[in-house]
């Protein structure tokens, strides 16, 4: 067709040659491909040299090529980490230049080759759990939460070193260990949160401080060598210090009804009036004297455990699909948040969008449940001896039976949700179990053929309580010969009278009845009925 | 966002513009609203640069750049009878670097600052708009929360603009003119501002109420 231009068509081979670098016109300049030799000498870099065949067998390789390549390739062990490497019986080799020195090279072959096998070992499982980088001569490595989203500015860095500590005519020990390290001085010993919940009245019970991620250097575990525990435990220091940091920036930045006080390591805050909490941070140096033993964690270590997961969750969040991948010019936040700008967020929005409850409150409310939990239970434990609950972070449940020994039948249930005062607690269990008292001769009262006149939960007659209200019954034969009246209050006790009848007719004075003794107030209900109904013989 | 209407306030005979915006926010305080805080609203003015115009000659367009102290982490871009951009603040950046495209005008920055008051659903705030050193007008802005189209509640807000502006309460908006039903954004509130600031700039003086 006419008018269409014809377009160069060029065919270009894959690039065999390594590109260097490109310039701005858009000339590339090539790497030189390597010569024969240093391309050997590459190769041979990858090689393991691992005792296969014993090393009485030599076989004087006629090397040509520099002799710095192969210098290297013995200890390849220890620096190639992420290549793969090829499990080769090859053997040592010299250069021409070098003259060959007899049994003293042998022996020190030996232990090389016994040094590059435990190397080996050493370095599959000290991968699996540590990242390691080369820089420059010396290998480091990361024991920060940096990889795992914590943004706290603490380096964490530690070095792996060659231990020289190996004489080589002695037996070389069974744990011994080819490589070391060399943590920093900040990092050594061992750093813990201590939170402790003190008593400002003396009626209140100590509920006792504990020790949080105190970790004692234990000995080391016969599968794990020393520098796993030595490492996990130079873990804890920035994990401690970000947790600490963040709660103590929290406690200057949010407002409260009782300000929180931070002073040089500790917080100290005070959930109730007369409930102090205090977290703080220890650093013990690695001396044999601060090694006392703590005396172990009573029920306050549901808060170490929160701490901890709380930051945990906090780094996830920063590697969550919601915060990554995020623009370059936005700020490390919430994808909704970088929506804001664009979409004219008000400040109700914005605020609603940040996280609205930190790890300080957190804990501090939890310290409260805890706390009123355990008062709560006292209580309930003073007054029933058996009663079950369902607990969850926040909020517990608990489900109390009332009912009299012999009767179970009868019984009142009550489920609360644990979040009233002690005292309202006590006085309200109280005041159910007298209401339970007249409830079970209400049903006595059925199941032995009487009717109740009345019945009443809240009577307004008679002493006024200050617990709760007395409730009142009063029961009848079906032939009218007798009433009894029952009044039960939590504080007044219990008030029974009776009354006979004159001519078939309820009308006389009610007589107290206190003269029996028996078991329990139902109890006594039952053979005060049964005594009073006519013996039809 | 609710339903928003900007107008200005034009300052009591005899005073200043000081004077006059303490007589409306006492009026306001009677009338039981609540103090919330300060507001700005503030706009520059940019013209596209002379390399940009095309051989025709094209008068240059001229574009605002707004901020709002309700809309913290955002910044408006408008036009004057075009398009409304919203972006974030990194918008202020970009502008430094589009500095071959679009020049600011000279002594173009106004703005204005006031207390914000809040009664009940309304949102009431009256700024002084300032030039500079110099103060020019008042602007009075009134936005009612639970409602986004304008249609629907013209007539209350009306309502509660007579009840302390009194005699100088405006008219509806040239914004809800051209959209009755549609939802009401924060865009139609910075082309209002506009229009205001854009008024005042071409007045002279202080306007003064009444008629000698």
């Amino acid at each position: 067709m006419s008018g269409v231009l014809a377009v160069r068509n060029s065919i270009e081979s894959a690039c065999e040659k390594q590109v260097q670098d490109a310039g701005l016109d858009g000339t590339e300049t090539y790497l030189q491909p390597l010569s024969m030799s240093q391309n050997l000498a590459r190769l041979a870099q990858r090689i393991y040299f691992s005792q296969a065949w014993g090393s009485e067998e030599e076989e004087a390789a006629g090397a040509e090529g520099d002799t710095h390549d192969w210098a290297g390739a013995g200890s390849s062990a220890d620096q190639d980490d992420e290549e793969e490497s090829l499990d080769v019986a090859v053997v040592t080799c010299w250069s021409s230049t070098n003259p060959i020195e007899g049994g003293q090279k042998l022996t020190k072959s030996v232990t090389e080759n016994k040094e590059n096998k435990l190397k080996r070992d050493f370095n599959s499982e000290f991968l699996q759990h540590w990242k390691l980088r080369k820089v420059g001569d010396k290998i480091l490595g990361d024991l920060s939460y940096g990889s795992a989203g914590s943004l706290f500015p603490h380096h964490g860095t530690f070095e792996v070193i060659k231990n020289t500590d190996i004489d080589l005519d002695k037996k070389i020990p069974e744990d011994y260990c080819p490589l070391d390290i060399q943590i920093p001085s900040d990092l050594e010993g061992s750093t813990y949160i201590k939170v402790s919940i003190q008593k400002q009245a003396p009626d209140i019970g100590d509920l006792g401080t504990v020790n949080l991620f105190k970790r004692l250097l234990p000995k080391s575990k016969p599968a794990s060598p020393h520098w796993q525990t030595k490492l996990e435990v130079a873990q804890n220091a920035p994990l401690c210090k970000e947790v600490f940091a963040q709660l103590s920036r929290e406690a200057v930045q949010i407002k409260s009804q009782i300000p929180h006080i931070v002073v040089k390591n500790q917080i100290i805050s005070q959930p109730f009036t007369s409930l102090q909490l205090s977290i703080s941070l220890y650093h013990s140096s690695n001396d044999k004297k601060s090694q006392k033993s703590q005396s172990p964690e009573d029920h306050l270590c549901v808060l170490e455990h929160n701490l901890h997961l709380l930051i945990r969750e906090f780094h996830k969040q920063t590697l969550s699909s919601v915060m990554m991948p995020h623009p370059a010019s936005a700020a490390f936040d919430h994808k909704r948040m970088r929506l804001s700008g664009p979409q004219a967020f008000d400040k109700n929005e914005i605020n609603s969008l940040q996280s609205s409850e930190g790890l300080l409150e957190k804990i501090i409310k939890r310290a409260k449940h805890i706390f009123l939990r355990s008062r709560t239970a006292a209580t309930i434990d003073s007054l029933a001896t058996h009663w079950s609950n369902i607990n969850d972070v926040y909020e517990s449940r608990v489900k109390v039976l009332i009912t009299s020994q012999g009767y179970e039948q009868i019984c009142k249930s009550i489920q609360l949700q644990l979040d009233i005062g002690e005292q309202e607690l006590q006085d309200f269990l109280l005041s159910q179990m007298s209401q339970h008292q007249v409830h079970a001769v209400q049903q006595l009262a059925k199941v032995m053929g009487r009717q109740a006149l009345s019945f009443s939960n809240h009577v307004g007659l008679g002493p006024i309580e200050s617990i709760g209200n007395a409730s009142t019954i009063i029961v009848a034969s079906p032939s009218r010969d007798y009433a009894i009246s029952v009044r039960n209050g939590p504080e007044s006790g219990s008030k029974i009278m009776v009354q006979f009848s004159r001519n078939h007719h309820l009308h006389g004075p009610f007589k107290e009845w206190n003269k029996m003794e028996s078991r329990n107030f139902v109890y006594k209900m039952e053979l005060l009925m049964s005594a009073l109904s006519p013996c039809l013989l | 966002m609710g339903v928003t209407c900007v107008s200005q306030m034009p300052v009591a005979e005899g005073k200043s513009v000081q004077q006059t915006v303490e007589l409306l926010t006492r009026k306001l305080e009677i009338l039981g609203a609540e103090k919330q805080g300060t507001f700005c609203v503030d706009c520059e003015t940019y013209h596209t640069a002379a390399s940009t115009l095309g051989s025709q000659g094209q008068a240059g367009k001229l574009m605002y750049v707004m901020h709002n102290s309700e809309y913290p982490l955002s910044c408006f871009a408008l036009f004057e009878n075009g398009p409304c951009l919203i972006a974030d603040t990194n918008f202020d950046v970009l502008m430094v670097k589009l500095k071959g495209f679009f020049q600011s005008a000279k002594a173009s920055k106004i703005e204005t600052r006031g207390t914000r008051y809040q009664y009940c659903d309304f949102l009431v705030k009256v700024g002084t708009v300032t030039m500079g050193p110099s103060a020019r007008g008042i602007s009075v802005e009134v936005e009612y929360g639970p409602c986004v189209v304008a249609s629907d509640c013209w007539s209350l807000l009306l309502e509660f603009l007579q009840s302390f502006l009194g005699s100088h309460t405006p008219g509806a908006p040239a914004v809800f003119g051209n959209r009755h039903d549609s939802v009401y954004g924060p865009a139609d509130t910075m082309v209002q501002y506009m229009e205001l600031f854009n008024k005042i700039r071409k007045q002279q003086q202080v306007p003064v109420a009444g008629i000698r």
